[in-house]
């Protein structure tokens, strides 16, 4: 949106300026210096300090005003130099010297404001600590806005204020963080905790701020973290329609409202405070609900509190065709309660629903439970007999491979069928986004090491809608990198959430492949790593230091019995439509493509001829990224770690080299 | 004619803007970066750059989730 434009005048200048700008913000930007104690760039601006203050005039009323916390409304005339405001400032100058002498910043500031005179001021409050708090409260600001605690305050009134833990102790919620310190103007704060021994806590604070202060003024408007957690990726999914509904036949919904994260924000999510997923993290995303009634099972009629949902569980609840709030927050509840990973549990329900809507199997073999889409009653029966371990949930509890080969054995169901729609790879049910129009990310998911799970990979809006890794090579080069560089996320014990859930402003100025890395903050990690360690690392280092685990881990894979090429291909339901009715629901996106892709004109030709090109172009488009990607990783066609590429890495080691000499 | 991310095309018309190749393309998504024949868009100006015809739009997604 074009924001309002605003003419204002400056020392007798004219200026044109965005309406709602903070003045100061106005001053700096056309080079007028006007002097400071309390303003901080990464924090809201408070007025405390007052040495900011400039004449404003308009309609004929003239009078001061404190520039930073004033919002540019109307057509003002500013003087930022007039007898009057030369004497406020000064004053005040004279008056915080008077009380501070030696304090660096504020002779820095008297000098500006032409103070000289220490004496004038002087009194029984004169604190000649060089390092004295001059009350300015950034500190607390940055408490609150960086990691939204409220740990350091002011305490007293008038004359007796200063700042302060609650009760003259150390809080123990403080978790040493550094913020209060980092945005000290005089160095009155200094935090010795240094418990983990970095090599460098200097550095490891200097990128740590950056992070802090990008939460703190931008998070709000890209992915609004700390309001709603991962739950605002509904709302994106849904819009893109990559969101998985009715085991990922579709990828939106009309009742997607309803499990959104506007819904979960207004309804639901109760604690807006940092949660304990990890104390003082500035991004604070988990969201809870406080005293939710639960409607079934051992908690009926108890009031609890629900440690989510994220978006993958709301994303399952879509995919089971449940758009309950209530419900996801009960099936949130007890997945937790009982120990059920909720993406499982969702994804291998959303394929019991649909293989009952087709007559696979029937009442019969659920228990009497008629498991249609969006049978939520049921699927919280299906739960809590499975954490008994009794009837169908019994069942239930062994996932989708399991379920393929008892109803092929035991029911006659189709095999191939089952197939194309369990979804499953390596026997790990699938996470919650749509693949269909993604070549990367089938491969994404299918590829990798421990099952189709997003966090080795997700380039679904790089291939998909970006269109930024055309060709095969492109996607594979981005399947050689991304699931190292979020390897490297796991071997040193960090989150992932900080690396590109938030975004600095700067990463505009990259070309979009380098932009996609997000490489101001892979340097970021990369110092930090630096700062605990001592030992520089760059990006070479760092994929090699991954490489060589995540070869590890695919041998690892192999003595499991799973890590070869046959394990490496994605259920079709993944890669496009199993039904005719999937088909016909996206018509134009697919008879698109045959038009464009392939020699087969769609015209006149029924949905099953149709489909049945396009699963022939699409099953071999994925054949040749996955034999892109092995090349890329060093394996060999089989998908096997080659022991060139051990060698390279230095991790051929004899019993390494056996599995893979076994496996040939 | 409007390419857009090398690949889409949208039928061009006179004055139309950057916003409006947006919302027809229906990306909505936070975390956007957009060029026009190679030349950074900033934010505040989607709705005030015209584009010309034939015009190469380059909408790049960045990738938060997952």
């Amino acid at each position: 949106m074009a924001a309002e434009k605003i003419n204002i005048t400056v020392n007798g200048k004219e200026i044109e300026v965005e309406k709602d700008t903070y003045l100061l913000k106005v001053l700096k930007d056309n080079g007028i210096s006007v002097p400071t104690l309390c303003n901080h760039k990464d924090l809201t601006p408070s007025g405390t300090c007052r040495l900011c203050v400039v004449e404003i005039g308009h309609e004929g009323d003239k009078k001061l005003v404190t520039s930073c916390n004033y919002p540019v409304r109307n057509e003002i005339n500013v003087e930022t130099d007039s007898e009057n405001v030369k004497k406020q400032r000064k004053t005040l100058a004279e008056v915080y010297l008077g009380r501070w002498p030696n304090v660096p910043a504020i002779k820095k500031i008297a000098r500006q404001c032409g103070a000289t005179d220490n004496e004038k001021y002087k009194s029984e409050l004169t604190d000649d600590n060089p390092k004295a708090c001059v009350l300015c409260g950034r500190c607390e600001r940055a408490c609150a806005e960086f990691i939204q605690e409220n740990i350091i305050d002011f305490a007293g009134r008038g004359v007796d204020r200063y700042m302060t833990m609650p009760f003259e102790e150390v809080d123990p919620h403080c978790v040493g963080c550094r913020s209060c310190e980092y945005v000290c103007p005089t160095g009155a704060i200094h935090i010795d905790d240094d418990q983990n021994h970095p090599a460098s806590g200097k550095t490891i604070r200097n990128y740590g701020m950056r992070i802090n202060a990008e939460m703190a003024t931008l998070d709000k408007n890209q992915c609004r973290m700390r309001e709603v957690g991962t739950a605002n990726i509904v709302d994106v999914m849904d819009e893109y329609d990559l969101l998985p509904v009715h085991n990922y036949k579709f990828g939106s919904h009309p009742d997607t409202y309803k499990i959104d994260s506007v819904m979960l924000k207004n309804k639901y999510f109760t604690q807006k405070s940092p949660d304990g997923c990890w104390k003082g993290c500035s991004m604070a995303c988990a969201k809870t609900i406080d005293n939710f009634e639960i409607k079934t099972g051992p908690y009926k009629g108890e009031s609890v509190v629900v440690d989510g949902p994220e978006y993958e569980t709301a994303a399952a609840c879509a995919n089971m065709g449940c758009f309950d709030a209530d419900f996801a927050a009960e099936f949130n509840f007890y997945c937790d309660t009982y120990g059920i990973d909720t993406i499982s549990a969702g994804t291998c329900m959303a394929f019991i629903m649909e293989s009952f809507e087709n007559g696979i199997i029937t009442k019969e073999d659920t228990g009497g439970k008629e498991l249609k889409f969006g049978a939520a009653g049921e699927v919280l029966q299906c739960l809590h007999e499975m954490a008994e371990g009794k009837g169908f949930g019994v069942d239930y509890g062994q996932g989708i491979r399991w379920l393929k080969e008892k109803w092929i054995k035991e029911l006659g169901a189709p095999r191939d069928f089952l197939q194309d729609i369990g979804m499953e790879t390596k026997g790990l049910e699938f996470s919650e986004y749509v693949t269909k129009e993604s070549l990367a990310q089938q491969a994404g998911y299918a590829l990798a090491v421990k099952g189709p799970q997003h966090d080795e990979a997700w380039m679904i809006f790089m291939d998909m809608v970006n269109n930024q890794i055309p060709s095969f090579e492109d996607k594979a080069e981005a399947l050689y990198y991304y699931p190292l560089w979020r390897t490297w996320f796991g071997l040193h014990g960090l989150c992932k959430l900080l690396w590109n859930d938030i975004v600095p402003t700067s990463t505009q100025n990259y070309p979009p492949q380098e932009a996609a890395k997000v490489p101001e903050h892979v340097k970021d990690f990369l110092k930090f790593y630096e700062g605990m360690t001592g030992k520089p690392l760059d990006e070479a280092g760092m994929l090699e230091q991954s490489a060589r685990v995540h070869n590890l881990q695919r041998l690892m894979c192999r003595m499991l019995g799973y890590g070869t090429r046959k394990d490496d291909f994605p259920p079709y339901r993944a890669m496009g439509p199993v039904t005719k009715e999937e088909y016909e629901s996206r018509v134009e996106r697919y008879d698109k493509q045959l038009r464009e892709k392939t020699d087969f004109d769609p015209e006149g030709k029924s949905t099953a001829e149709k489909m049945k090109v396009l699963r022939e172009y699409r099953e071999d488009q994925y054949l040749q990224v996955m034999n892109a990607t092995y090349k890329r990783k060093g394996w060999d066609e089989n998908g096997v770690p080659t022991i060139e590429r051990l060698k390279e890495l230095g991790i051929d080691l004899p019993e390494l080299v056996e599995i893979i000499e076994i496996n040939r | 004619m409007i390419t857009v991310n090398n690949r889409d095309k949208l039928k061009w018309e006179e004055g139309m803007t950057v916003q409006e190749v947006l919302d027809e393309m229906r990306y909505s998504y936070s975390l956007i970066t957009v060029t026009v024949n190679g030349k950074l868009i900033p934010a505040k100006e989607y709705d005030s750059c015209i584009l010309e015809d034939n015009s190469d739009v380059i909408v790049f997604h960045l990738a938060h989730g997952g």
